[in-house]
């Protein structure tokens, strides 16, 4: 078996480790004698095809707002076309919001995004702090997540749009509702980072498996792997809160 | 005024002696913090009396070693320096310096984000902007917001000050513009070098200017090189100072050309150091181009630099029972990679100790070792020990990068790590420890028991 990783920015939209998401959707699909292509997606790429997976990262603001114009030219299509038909998708932070309805400045200025998660997105008023700390979630999905978050911007989500999870500690979407990121179809949107996945290898493989089953068939099953030390940095990051 | 400003240092002063005297450690920032209490101005007026102005050394990577390296080029041409050794590199840890005293050249380095301060409070006569890298987000925050707040306070200076930048590093050279003080730059021009292509960890690869992907002829490391922009035609200053014939060492002394431009000696100033790495090239070239540019004479740079062993923890090598262990500090993605590029010089199978700690002048978020290219040393190490206050983090992070799991130990305390790490390396063979800053603190306290290693406010 093998599937096609789609890695949108990996040069600019990378920000926080966000490499790590796709070294352990790597690394663990190796691990089981699948083989993972990256396909690598800078500026002025198109993405001309659905791929199996789809990652997208974090900017910073300047990066973000470089990106804008050519993530809607060359890629936004394909994005839309791949989460209708259910490939799984990882968007974090500046990613998550550019899958949204974008970003609103406090100058008036906005980014504008996709609008394929129902989640509007608004510059923090002046009293408000970033949003910064190590945060752990409870999922829908069957478990926690554990990750850090660093953000700004403060995320609302509308009627369309599911949250991927509820805090337990930390700030999630904007501090206030008790929502993280949002989910729709196999799309997730989210502000953990830490790095996301490596941290939590129930939900890279929860990923993987969406992958393949659309792939492969509803009967694909994944080998189990020993995550002792996995799980350990799930705990210590767990204790650090 | 003056009365209060002799008030504010006696008060602190006062506290500094008390702080030692009570064991609180060496008080590199009470004294200051005190002062500032009573007179915000203190610092100000103090580096007013300071008979040749005062140095301001900033930068992500390499502002201890390359403050240290200034501060004994000075000291060697006669000049009594006044510096916050110890690394306190906030207004209070250099106000602290200050009421130490006395002596008639300020030399401070100085924290990112406390740049624009201490250049509107000191009045440098000399700033050095030595790189920006990302490091520490949840901290500094965006490294185009810090350039931008660079370039604000830089244009403040007066036409007799002078700014010393890296033309290698885009965003540094990019605040030249407009300036109304002198600009000179330092750079490397030393092609053998050259990486094969961009690491990941490199952060201003995109125009400071307008935004274009940069086209680089030349990667060093991060995002320091030869680069121009197709889109403006931004391009890389010219370096009136030029580090070229770099030859790298790691057990024997790395040694390199310094060009002056133009040539004040045609033949090039020969330097050799023990600090090792391209890194440490960059920080010892913008170090003599200080000097250099603050008329102190070649013949007190060689010597100088031949002599410096480097600061505390940022590469030393402590002897434990006859066995070597080398610490060299990691605090962000460049900086890792550089350090992995330098231990991969030892050609012998690597015994490593990696401690990550995520406290606050760490970074609490560790996410940054997942940018760090640690795949390099799969297969170049005979042991691996992982420590710290995120050891999980890291072991999580070395099996992804192709060390078997089996192979990993986690040791909690860095004294047992150590004694792990030396029991079985040969004698005349090195180990290495490599911490994030404050394991790299803790770690010094541990083999303060085991070896000889001064306390750093002390040294």
């Amino acid at each position: 078996m093998d599937l096609t990783l789609a890695w949108l920015y990996p040069d600019s939209m990378s920000i926080y480790g966000d490499r790590g998401n796709v070294i352990a959707l790597s690394r663990r699909a190796e691990w089981r004698a699948i083989d993972v292509n990256v396909w690598r997606l800078p500026k002025g790429e198109r993405l001309d095809r659905v791929p199996d997976l789809l990652m997208f990262g974090g900017g910073q603001d300047r990066e973000q707002r470089l990106i804008e114009r050519d993530f809607l030219e060359l890629k936004g299509e394909t994005v839309r076309e791949a989460v209708e038909q259910d490939v799984p998708v990882l968007a974090v932070c500046g990613g998550f919001q550019l899958l949204g309805h974008g970003y609103r400045d406090a100058d008036g200025t906005s980014i504008q995004g996709l609008g394929l998660l129902d989640a509007e997105t608004v510059a923090p008023a002046a009293k408000d702090k970033r949003c910064i700390g190590n945060i752990v979630v409870r999922t829908e999905l069957g478990g926690d997540l554990v990750g850090f978050e660093n953000h700004g911007g403060r995320t609302v989500l509308g009627p369309r749009a599911r949250p991927l999870g509820r805090v337990l500690r930390g700030y999630g979407n904007n501090g206030r509702d008790g929502t993280e990121g949002a989910r729709y179809r196999n799309c997730f949107g989210t502000y953990m980072h830490g790095s996301l996945l490596p941290k939590n290898p129930w939900f890279t493989d929860y990923l993987l498996l969406c992958a393949l089953r659309r792939k492969y068939g509803p009967e694909v099953r994944l080998e189990r792997l020993d995550d002792a030390l996995e799980l350990r940095a799930h705990e210590a990051a767990l204790s650090r809160i | 005024m003056a009365l209060r400003v002799a008030l504010a240092a006696a008060a602190g002063r006062a506290a500094g002696t008390a702080s030692r005297a009570l064991g609180r450690g060496g008080g590199t920032t009470l004294p200051g913090l005190v002062a500032r209490a009573i007179q915000p101005q203190v610092a100000g007026t103090l580096a007013r009396c300071l008979a040749h102005g005062s140095i301001l050394v900033s930068g992500t990577n390499g502002k201890t070693t390359t403050a240290r390296l200034i501060s004994a080029m000075l000291a060697a041409a006669g000049r009594r320096v006044v510096h916050n050794r110890a690394g306190a590199n906030l207004m209070t840890g250099v106000t602290t310096a200050l009421l130490d005293g006395p002596g008639d050249t300020g030399l401070f380095e100085i924290d990112e984000a406390t740049l624009p301060a201490a250049i509107a409070e000191l009045q440098p006569r000399l700033v050095v902007c030595l790189n920006l890298f990302r490091d520490q987000l949840d901290r500094y925050g965006e490294l185009n917001t810090l350039g931008s707040k660079w370039a604000a306070a830089l244009g403040q200076l007066p036409p007799q000050a002078t700014v010393l930048l890296n033309s290698d590093d885009p965003l540094v050279a990019s605040l030249g513009r407009g300036l109304a003080c002198h600009v000179v730059h330092f750079g490397l021009d030393s092609p053998e070098h050259r990486l094969p292509e961009i690491q990941h960890a490199a952060d201003s690869i995109y125009c400071p200017r307008c935004g274009t992907l940069l086209a680089f002829d030349a990667v060093y490391y991060g995002h320091l090189g030869h680069y121009g922009c197709p889109g403006c035609g931004f391009a890389r200053p010219e370096a009136e100072f030029v580090a070229t014939e770099v030859q790298l060492g790691l057990d024997r002394p790395t040694r390199f050309t310094l060009l002056p431009r133009p040539a004040a000696s045609p033949s090039g100033i020969e330097l050799a150091t023990s600090l090792p790495g391209l890194y440490n090239v960059y920080n010892v070239t913008a170090a003599a181009a200080a000097a250099l540019s603050m008329g102190i004479p070649a013949a007190a740079l060689v010597n100088t630099v031949r002599a410096f062993s480097g600061a505390f923890g940022r590469t030393e090598t402590v002897d434990i029972g006859g066995k070597r262990l080398r610490l060299l500090l990691a605090k962000n993605p460049v900086g890792f990679n550089e350090v992995i590029r330098t231990l991969l010089l030892d050609p012998e199978p690597l015994r490593l100790y990696v401690a990550l700690n995520d406290r606050t002048a760490d970074g609490e978020d560790v996410s940054w070792i997942w940018d760090v290219d640690l795949e390099q040393l799969a297969g170049h190490c005979e042991r691996v020990i992982v420590g710290g206050t995120r050891a999980e983090d890291m072991a999580v992070r070395l099996k992804y990068a192709g060390f078997a799991p089996a192979a990993l130990e986690l040791v909690r305390d860095h004294r047992q790590a150590v004694r792990q790490l030396l029991q079985g390396t040969p004698e005349g063979r090195t180990a290495y420890a490599v911490p994030t800053y404050t394991a790299m603190l803790d770690l010094r306290r541990s083999l303060a028991a085991l070896a000889a290693v001064q306390q750093f406010w002390e040294d």
